[in-house]
């Protein structure tokens, strides 16, 4: 399995080599653009990444395995995220993380991710990576439909 | 008690379209800037006594100063990873009024003399991130940024990928090289942070975002706000178990529980306030008791045992408990810490560990004497100030709450 970027990605990319003092500063942009473009980002990849950014193929693969939102492996099933960091906590994200596990868990990934940013709106969730804010089941109920 | 210094456009309708931004006052300090020379803006910085409000409260003018000696090129970057828990301010601040954002980040390049900025955001920020992109793209079709503009600014929006020690700005560096995100060792004297090899500022978006205001109104009209050493308002925020919780701005200095009463809304159902977390997860709880003293100032939190931080309190009532709240924030630093200390990497693996024990109360005291000898381990023996930091939050509620810690004893 080879991998190549698409049209448009090579010419971004080209763009983008303009806006950095040096290649190896593309190396966390062009990650997301193969996980944009492949959902996920392969070995081959990763060697793809190593040659533009001339760097070592297993520096590229440290780098994908230190940031949570880089996945090795193409999702099977949507995803939903729910915060469990404190705020949340204290506004029931237990309880709405047990409703997602017992009803949604077939159809979707359910996972735990700390702190989002939006303390304000606790309980919190992503789907898809979009945020939805003072979640409750019936609303889940309603959006997962 | 409010004052929008920052937050005034927040509610306004659009306000992230340039025509409205352009409408309500943005850019409109540029004029007065460009007229003045890079010294005397950073001057007026350092008189208005603005200070970073991404958690550690240093003078922006001093650090701005920092980058005169060096010569070469200069880089600007943004802190947008905004991850710590209780803080949400910042991303208010780019999905509402990112020309304010893109406004002092022109005036701050024409002071460092940078032509570039990266605006480093976390990776979870997509949905507002690309409303900031927008926004910079409507800058540079109206010649503020790029080469027509009257001082050339490039800016450049990065995306982090999910890693809470991204914040702290020497790992921030190293992940906008293209590494992994490790804090770097600190040099032995005060100096700017190094990409590639030259001087760089960061800074937090909202200290970026105080700059037009006070370059345009003077240091004087920011520090007729807030106390002599913490001058001007902060984007402080409540969430937790509070009927209101929201970003609100406020001069340095008010009473903590004047906030949380009055802009939080009060305790949720009717309850009584039991302890507020007052800067974000990585500050030292603080019981109710001391709060009824405690007002929204560096100097004031310091003394009272705890820290101002990022400003994003979390407030807790009556009914919660505090071993399972503790249990909460170290199972965040198990989860978060970068592993390359090992106090710090077994520090906050064990402590998390040992709090299930409390937990499910199945702990003894030897396990107690453990987590104290854990929390002191980890105190000033790291490369960051991470551990210390997750040290200071076990020695909080330790010192505030042991009851309840030994109530889980056997
Ligand atoms: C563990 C850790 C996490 C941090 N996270 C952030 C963050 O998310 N955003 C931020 O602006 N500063 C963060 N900081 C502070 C930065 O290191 C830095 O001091 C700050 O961005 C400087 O900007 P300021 O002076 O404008 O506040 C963090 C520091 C530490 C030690
Ligand atoms: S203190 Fe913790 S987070 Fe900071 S560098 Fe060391 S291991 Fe990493
Ligand atoms: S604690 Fe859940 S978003 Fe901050």
């Amino acid at each position: 399995m080879s991998f190549v970027f698409t049209k448009k990605n090579t010419l971004k990319i080209q763009e983008l080599k303009k806006s950095y003092p040096k290649k190896k500063a593309l190396i966390l942009p062009l990650l997301w653009m193969v996980q944009k473009q492949d959902n996920f980002i392969s070995e081959a990849a990763m060697k793809k990444v190593a040659d533009i950014t001339e760097q070592s193929y297993i520096h590229i693969y440290g780098v994908v395995t230190f940031y949570t939102m880089f996945r090795l492996n193409k999702p099977e099933k949507k995803i939903i995220e729910v915060c469990r960091t404190l705020s949340c906590e204290l506004n029931g994200s237990e309880d709405i993380k047990a409703y997602l596990d017992y009803n949604y868990s077939n159809e979707y990934e359910i996972l735990e991710v700390e702190c989002m940013g939006a303390c304000s709106g606790a309980p919190m969730c992503t789907l898809n990576g979009k945020y939805m804010e003072n979640v409750t089941k019936e609303e889940l109920t309603r959006v997962l439909k | 008690m409010i004052k929008k210094i920052v937050s005034k456009n927040f509610d306004i309708k659009d306000s992230f379209k340039i025509d409205v931004a352009l409408k309500n006052e943005r850019y409109s300090s540029l004029a007065s800037v460009f007229e003045k020379t890079p010294l005397e803006i950073t001057e007026i910085i350092t008189l208005s006594g603005l200070r970073g409000k991404g958690g550690g409260g240093a003078s922006a003018g001093c650090k701005w100063s920092l980058l005169d000696e060096y010569s070469g090129t200069k880089y600007l970057v943004v802190n947008a990873d905004e991850s710590e828990p209780g803080t949400f301010k910042d991303r208010r601040i780019l999905s509402h009024d990112p020309h304010l954002l893109i406004e002092g980040i022109i005036a701050t390049c024409y002071a460092i003399k940078s032509h570039i900025s990266y605006i480093y955001v976390r990776g979870e920020y997509e949905e507002f991130s690309d409303i900031l992109q927008i926004a910079i793209d409507e800058a540079y079709d109206r010649d503020y940024l790029g080469k027509n503009a009257k001082y050339l600014v490039d800016i450049v929006v990065h995306r982090g990928a999910g890693a809470y020690i991204c914040g702290e700005k020497s790992a921030l560096i190293e992940s906008l090289e293209g590494n992994r995100g490790y804090p770097r060792l600190k040099p032995n004297k005060i100096s700017p942070e190094m990409f590639f090899g030259d001087a760089t500022l960061v800074n937090n978006v909202e200290t970026i975002a105080s700059v037009p205001y006070i370059l345009k109104n003077g240091a004087k009209a920011y520090r007729k706000y807030g106390t002599p050493d913490s001058p001007g308002t902060m984007l402080f925020s409540v969430s937790g178990n509070v009927n209101t919780p929201g970003i609100y701005e406020v001069p340095f200095g008010v009473s903590m529980l004047e906030y949380i009463n009055k802009l939080g809304g009060g305790i949720k159902g009717g309850k009584k306030l039991k302890a507020v977390i007052p800067g974000g997860a990585s500050t030292p709880v603080l019981p109710a008791d001391i709060v009824k003293y405690s007002s929204l100032d560096y100097e004031n939190l310091r003394d009272n045992g705890s820290a101002l931080g990022t400003g994003g309190m979390i407030v807790l009532d009556e009914d919660v408990c505090m071993v399972k709240a503790l249990k909460n924030l170290l199972r965040f630093y198990h989860h978060e810490s970068c592993g390359q200390c090992t106090p710090c990497r077994e520090g906050t693996s064990w402590s998390d560990k040992i709090l299930d024990k409390f937990v499910d109360k199945t702990a003894t005291q030897k396990d107690l004497d453990i987590l104290r000898s854990i929390s002191i381990s980890m105190n000033g023996k790291t490369i960051c100030v991470f551990a210390p930091a997750a040290s200071s939050v076990i020695d909080g509620f330790l010192k505030h709450f042991e009851s309840e810690f030994l109530e889980c004893i056997q």
